[in-house]
């Protein structure tokens, strides 16, 4: 019997071992870094020096922050392009689906940006976006058009930034729908063909409902991305744009953090990002829940 | 029980490890004996390649020391190096701004050079610009006096250069080096430059086109407004002499038309303009010297027009090279230090790669009687130096947040939406109260 349980337990041991490394990862590299960022959010730490507690001050002061909400504003602006994307993408998807020659050629073509590196693809759109040899205007003038400057104007640096990121994110949310669209049995068709269903019929009644997994998913992933964003406007606004206008809440935490000393004010930002993040994502998932496979 | 001690057993590991990962960094020795050092520091492909020249030669010199270069594009070293700090893992050597100064030695980053320098013989403080030694002294309370934390890798006059072939060519007598323009003679010469050269209705040659972060100190200063009062503790913008020279700032686009308009402005375009011998009048850093050198034109320098208070205004640039208080080799990070910014070697190599003024004084008087190297007018660089050159105003504070956001919200007084006058007031309240908050921050940081 001992024996026996010894065996067990050398058996447990090194199931812990091989679990081991990636707990290690998580916690070194993700658990550890959230307590001390949470502990720093009550903190007047600098990034440099002593960290002295000070309670919620940086929390008190981020209420009466006019940059916390403008880049919060810009950050929840920017996520429009969420709805727009997911909207081409679906059309975009659809149309590839079907059997027309040439649709492997534009998949690849619409999934050329998301290999691309977000850096290049920064700086590219920057020049294209130049509002005296850029590439937009110059389309723009072929139709009579005087473009503005798009990234040095207020009102048009958030449009400008949108239409990149949704371009930028095109390709990978067409593929997955592409996937679910494939995935949908063309039995469900043809037996609403013998009903009479209109096109406009088959897709929300079959084809809509039957994406909808991929759908929440990449609502969820969007924002959470969304919510992120940094490289862009640090590329292609490193100021933060006209007025702050482009400055995501990531910009402004990076902005406190690393140029003005202000670590542990940008821990309490930071924190807020994550609790704005997670009833977000709960929310999403409660409604999902209440919503999915009511079909059946 | 068990599940308690294996509970503690991770923990204790992982606290190892991150002692172990805390411990990494700065320099390290071979199992040889050679030491190692490691340098991190940022700028253009000529300055990256010259010092890469000069930390060959000082190795060469140095047996028994190697040099470790880390570099990264400018604007992204501040954020590296303090990523580096915050992770406890600095380079022995490395670049830091002036403005940074006082938090670097509050926190005990800096090591300080007072003693190595006392002690060395090749170091002779008084044939360095004391502008640039005075910019790396801390006593703790106030910069500029005190002990040296730093040496100034160089001084970076900002000067004002002429494209002396337009002038040549518009048959216009050129700027005089000894009597700066008033701003409306400046106004009337750039436009006279400002010309449609192929008909198509649109100007294809401007007079100037300034970057406003960089170029509204000369006509501020000039005209006898600042940013900071005397106490460095009070923004002073709600000044009309400043609103003044502000306006004036944006009328050379909106009113006297002699820079590329709002939808051209982009700094990137005016520096191209240049380039291309499009401009007539752009600012000249030393770093600029040689790229500049390529230039299809013939260029000088001249001093910023000038306003209210009849003399010429404008900044000067520095960057200090600092020694990490955790490095294992002192005195020999200290000696590259000394060699990089005081040594007659390395200096002159530096100054033959065209990428910085010299620092030492007697070596300037030799660089500045050189008339034939563009630009011949270098005496410009040095009268900056000597005689009408400030530090910007965002060194003096702990931090320049208060200064940054005068930047970020310019724009509609640039595109002529809002007057220089209704900016002032309405700006002023809003860097106060950063000001406030870095001054607060600077008190806490040195207790």
């Amino acid at each position: 019997m001992i024996t026996k349980s010894n065996l067990y337990r050398k058996e447990k041991i090194y199931g812990y071992l091989f679990i081991l490394p990636p707990i290690l990862g998580l916690l070194i590299f993700t658990l550890f870094p959230f307590v001390y960022s949470l502990y720093g959010s009550f903190t007047d730490w600098d990034g440099l020096g002593q960290m002295n507690f000070i309670g919620f001050d940086n929390f008190r002061d981020l209420f009466t922050d006019e940059l916390f909400y403008k880049s919060m504003y810009n950050t929840l602006f920017l996520m429009l392009g969420i709805p727009i994307g997911l909207v081409l993408a679906l059309l975009l998807a659809l149309g590839l689906n079907r059997k027309i020659p040439g649709t492997t050629t534009f998949r690849v073509i619409y999934y050329i940006p998301v290999i691309s590196s977000l850096a290049a693809v920064s700086i590219m759109w920057n020049w294209a976006y130049n509002g005296d040899y850029g590439l937009v205007n110059q389309f723009l003038e072929l139709f009579g058009i005087k473009g503005p400057n798009w990234l040095m104007d207020k009102d048009t640096v958030k449009p400008a930034l949108i239409l990149m990121t949704v371009w930028k994110g095109l390709g990978y949310t067409m593929l997955l729908y592409l996937a679910a669209l494939q995935s949908v049995s063309r039995s469900y068709y043809e037996a609403a063909e013998l009903d009479g269903a209109s096109g406009f019929q088959m897709f929300r009644n079959i084809t809509w409902p039957m994406v909808k997994p991929v759908t929440f998913f990449l609502v969820v992933t969007n924002i959470i991305g969304g919510s992120q964003i940094f490289t862009e406007m640090n590329i292609m606004t490193p100021t933060g744009g006209p007025e702050y206008s482009s400055a995501s809440i990531v910009f402004y935490i990076w902005d406190k953090a690393f140029k003005n000393l202000q670590m542990g004010y940008a821990s309490a930002m930071a924190m807020i990002l994550g609790i704005f993040i997670f009833i977000v994502t709960l929310i999403q998932f409660k409604m999902n829940e209440k919503s999915s496979f009511d079909g059946d | 029980m068990r599940k308690k001690k294996g509970f503690a057993i991770t923990m204790v590991v992982l606290l190892l490890m991150v002692a172990a990962l805390a411990g990494c960094g700065g320099g390290s020795s071979s199992s040889d004996g050679t030491k190692e050092l490691t340098f991190m520091f940022r700028g253009g492909t000529d300055e990256q390649k010259a010092y890469k020249e000069v930390i060959k030669k000082f190795e060469e010199e140095h047996p028994g020391v190697k040099v470790k270069m880390v570099v990264t594009a400018a604007d992204q070293y501040a954020t590296k190096l303090r990523a580096a700090i915050t992770g406890n893992n600095l380079p022995d050597i490395f670049y830091f701004a002036p403005g940074d100064l006082k938090a670097y030695v509050n926190s005990g980053v800096l090591k300080d050079l007072t003693p190595y320098i006392e002690k060395s013989k090749d170091i002779n403080l008084d044939n360095i610009w004391k502008y640039g030694v005075d910019l790396y002294r801390y006593d703790g309370k106030m910069a500029g006096q005190g002990n040296i934390y730093g040496m100034p890798k160089d001084v970076g006059p900002f000067a004002l250069g002429y494209n002396k072939t337009m002038f040549e060519k518009a048959g216009i007598p050129v700027p005089d080096k000894d009597k700066p323009y008033t701003w409306d003679e400046f106004i009337k010469v750039s436009q006279e430059l400002t010309k449609d050269t192929n008909g198509d209705g649109k100007p294809d040659q401007y007079g100037t086109g300034f970057n406003v972060q960089w170029a509204l100190q000369a006509f501020v200063w000039s005209n006898g407004a600042d940013w900071l009062d005397a106490s460095k503790t009070k923004v002073a913008i709600d000044d009309p002499k400043f609103a003044e020279a502000l306006q004036f700032f944006a009328d050379m686009q909106n009113k006297y038309k002699i820079t590329p308009g709002i939808e051209q402005s982009q700094t990137l375009d005016t520096y191209q303009r240049w380039m291309k011998g499009e401009m007539a009048f752009f600012p000249v850093g030393p770093w600029d010297m040689s790229t500049f050198e390529k230039l299809p034109f013939e260029y000088d320098l001249m001093p910023y027009p000038v306003g209210s208070t009849g003399k010429p205004a404008t900044w000067i640039g520095s960057l200090g090279i600092g020694v990490s208080s955790k490095t294992k080799y002192p005195d020999e990070a200290v000696e590259l230090v000394n060699y990089l910014t005081t040594s007659k070697e390395g200096m002159k190599q530096l100054v033959d790669a065209k990428v910085q003024i010299p620092n030492l004084l007697d070596m300037a008087d030799e660089w500045v009687k050189d008339t034939k190297t563009k630009p011949s007018n270098k005496q410009e660089f040095i009268d900056i130096v000597n005689d009408y050159g400030r530090a910007l105003p965002g060194n003096y504070t702990y931090n320049a947040e208060w200064y940054d956001i005068f930047f970020t919200d310019i724009q509609p007084v640039l595109d002529g939406k809002v007057t220089a006058a209704d900016y002032v007031k309405q700006e002023q309240p809003k860097m106060q109260k950063l000001l406030d908050k870095a001054v607060e921050q600077e008190k806490k940081s040195q207790k």
